[in-house]
């Protein structure tokens, strides 16, 4: 179970890293593309290209159209992507010094109740960003420029969500364990950030 | 309950809840959400901002330039780059009292000039330090102490993750941000490299043997392999700081520059590029997530007027703006202790904020936004290296077995000392941090 668990959390993360390195590259080129639009209209290389600066330009040398719109949705999705291994992994900042010195026991216990009370907040999050995705379907929401309806966004991310809600019950099952059963289960990881 | 009284109400549950290792960002939504069942009587409102604001969050274009500055820091280590800034470094400085450790300072601020995490440039300098500077004789203490400090120049030295949040918590101008914190920045190594030398004198035992003194044509050699990390930060902080592209296009291309660098290094294999994406993954999801629940707070806040009224009164107390702005570094100074910079950030700015916005300090509105954020990012770095609990501290020392936790508390006092000379320095002369932008814009 855990392997599984672990291994949709880490499949998720490179997903999200994988959309992430497109987006890089999409802005990577839409930047190019707007030096040379703005290169081949320029003087002096007018001067020397003549029609043939202008003939480039024509086969559409310049930004890409709704980049801004790309990146809004790609990164999205990775975040929401990311989120399921931070949660297996207890990646999130937490402040332990005056837990420190309790026991072990009060410590399973606080962390039972704080993994519950999280897998409650992740569902929370899925179950409301489908009816934000309904929503914009009823109403065929579509982006400025590209005209992309905005709820495949939603979709994109209503997946990530629904496999962190999974991974969020799967965790507070665990501590539930760890508590009840009086054995370490997960060691828990500090934030690096 | 007037709704003032529970946003009032609101910050002790809140650091209640922290304190009992609830996640900070799980802990402001959590008191952010009911705070407005609280104050409007529904969970209504709290559920319909839960439709669109996760995702709007998390699709925030000027937000998305902190996973790209997350992976262009990972792509820097993987490049191999901390090795040749290390060797340039030393070349210069290596044959002065205490020099190895000031190298060991001089590639820090060389590596935060294309990494914007403090952990990350602690973590990724000590590899290469920590065993330069045990071979020359220095105190172990004294040897993570200064990379610990080093560390904290990631952040402030631009491109800073911190300094991105603030930008947008404030609604200012990230490239106006960047170059205000550059000056600063420099001053923070220079005053690392002085303290080290002031405790080269006090404990000359301590530090070791200098290294033999290099020729200047080995010197500018050393200088010319750091090219790739020169080249990389001239062309995304000087891309952003003239406008050439915006600070998410800069990221995006920074992070494409050292990804290609590293994979010419042959650092970047299909391996070390998944545990690039797990660890970016796991600090965004966090940072995310932290963003998330201080946007919900926040909005909550803003609903019971708590931040206006508190300005306001602390106005109304006819306080010198100067000691305000004292107890409110100092405060940061006392929760740095225990937080770590971005939750502190997020947690504290939407309040204190308005406080500073409304008092004169003689200075434009953006003046003192940009000042006052500079301020507040030097002043939760200190709390990365402060003790008991500095977050760098405990980094690097897990990475020196051999050197008791005890000994870098005590060697680390001197570079806190450093930090907080530069913040008395920094906040009696604005002039430092904005005469670059007074002379740019």
């Amino acid at each position: 179970m855990h392997r599984f668990m672990n291994g949709l959390a880490r499949l998720m993360a490179v997903l999200g890293g994988l959309v992430l390195t497109v987006l890089i590259f999409v802005i990577c080129v839409s930047v190019l593309g707007r030096a040379l639009n703005t290169l081949l209209h320029s003087g002096p290389v007018v001067a020397v290209l003549g029609d043939f600066a202008q003939t480039l330009l024509d086969t559409g040398v310049g930004p890409i159209l709704g980049d801004f719109e790309l990146v809004e949705a790609g990164v999205a999705f990775a975040i929401f992507a990311f989120i399921p291994f931070c949660q297996i992994t207890g990646g999130h900042a937490t402040v332990d010094i005056f837990t420190a010195g309790l026991s072990v026991r009060a410590n399973r216990f606080i962390q039972m109740v704080v993994d519950i009370v999280f897998a409650g907040v992740l569902i929370l999050i899925a179950l409301q960003l489908y009816e934000g995705m309904l929503s914009k379907m009823q109403y065929n929401e579509t982006t400025f420029l590209l005209q992309f309806p905005v709820w495949w966004s939603y979709a994109a991310s209503l997946v990530g969500a629904v496999m962190a809600a999974l991974v969020g019950v799967y965790i507070a099952v665990v501590r539930a364990g760890e508590f009840f059963g009086n054995r370490t289960i997960l060691a828990i990881g500090g934030a690096d950030h | 309950m007037t709704t003032l009284e529970i946003g009032i109400a609101s910050f002790p549950v809140l650091l209640t809840l922290i304190f009992l290792r609830v996640p900070i960002g799980l802990a402001m939504f959590l008191v952010g959400l009911f705070g407005l069942f609280f104050a409007t009587g529904t969970f209504n409102m709290g559920f319909a901002r839960l439709k669109s604001e996760t995702y709007s969050t998390f699709s925030s274009y000027s937000l998305s330039i902190i996973p790209m500055f997350l992976l262009m820091g990972h792509f820097a280590t993987l490049g191999g780059m901390s090795q040749s800034l290390f060797k340039a470094a030393e070349a210069w400085l290596g044959h002065r009292k205490g020099g190895v450790a000031m190298s060991a300072v001089g590639a820090c601020a060389g590596f935060g000039a294309i990494c914007g995490s403090s952990l990350a440039t602690a973590a990724t300098m000590s590899q290469v330090a920590l065993p330069e500077l045990r071979r020359y004789g220095y105190a172990g203490g004294f040897s993570t102490a200064t990379l610990a400090a080093g560390g904290t120049l990631g952040i402030l030295i631009p491109p800073s993750v911190v300094l991105v949040i603030y930008a947008i918590l404030t609604e200012q101008n990230i490239a106006k941000l960047f170059l205000a914190a550059f000056v600063p920045g420099l001053l923070a190594a220079v005053g690392y490299m002085i303290t080290i030398a002031l405790y080269a004198r006090i404990h000359p035992d301590r530090v070791g043997t200098p290294r033999e003194r290099m020729p200047y044509a080995q010197r500018w050699r050393a200088i010319l392999d750091v090219w790739p990390v020169l080249t990389v930060f001239l062309v995304v902080v000087g891309g952003i700081y003239l406008g050439v592209f915006t600070p998410t296009e800069g990221a995006a291309v920074g992070a494409l520059g050292t990804g290609l660098i590293a994979f010419a290094n042959g650092g970047l294999t299909r391996h070390s590029l998944i545990e690039s994406f797990m660890t970016t993954a796991r600090s965004t999801a966090m940072i995310f997530f932290i963003v998330l629940g201080a946007a919900f707070y926040n909005g909550f806040l803003a609903l019971t007027q708590v931040p206006q009224e508190l300005s306001n009164y602390v106005v109304s107390l006819g306080l010198s703006p100067w000691m305000v702005l004292t107890v409110i570094l100092l405060i940061y100074l006392i929760l740095g202790a225990v937080m770590d910079s971005l939750s502190m950030i997020l947690l504290t700015i939407p309040i204190f904020f308005p406080i500073i916005a409304n008092l004169d300090f003689g200075m434009t509105a953006e003046e003192v936004a940009i000042w006052f954020g500079i301020l507040v990012l030097i002043v939760v770095e200190v709390g990365l290296i402060t003790p008991p609990v500095g977050m760098n501290l405990f980094v690097i020392n897990s990475m020196d077995r051999l050197t008791p936790m005890v000994e870098t508390y005590k060697a680390v006092m001197y570079f806190v000392a450093s930090d907080i000379i530069r913040t008395v320095i920094l906040v009696l002369f604005p002039g430092i941090t904005l005469f670059a932008l007074r002379m740019m814009y």
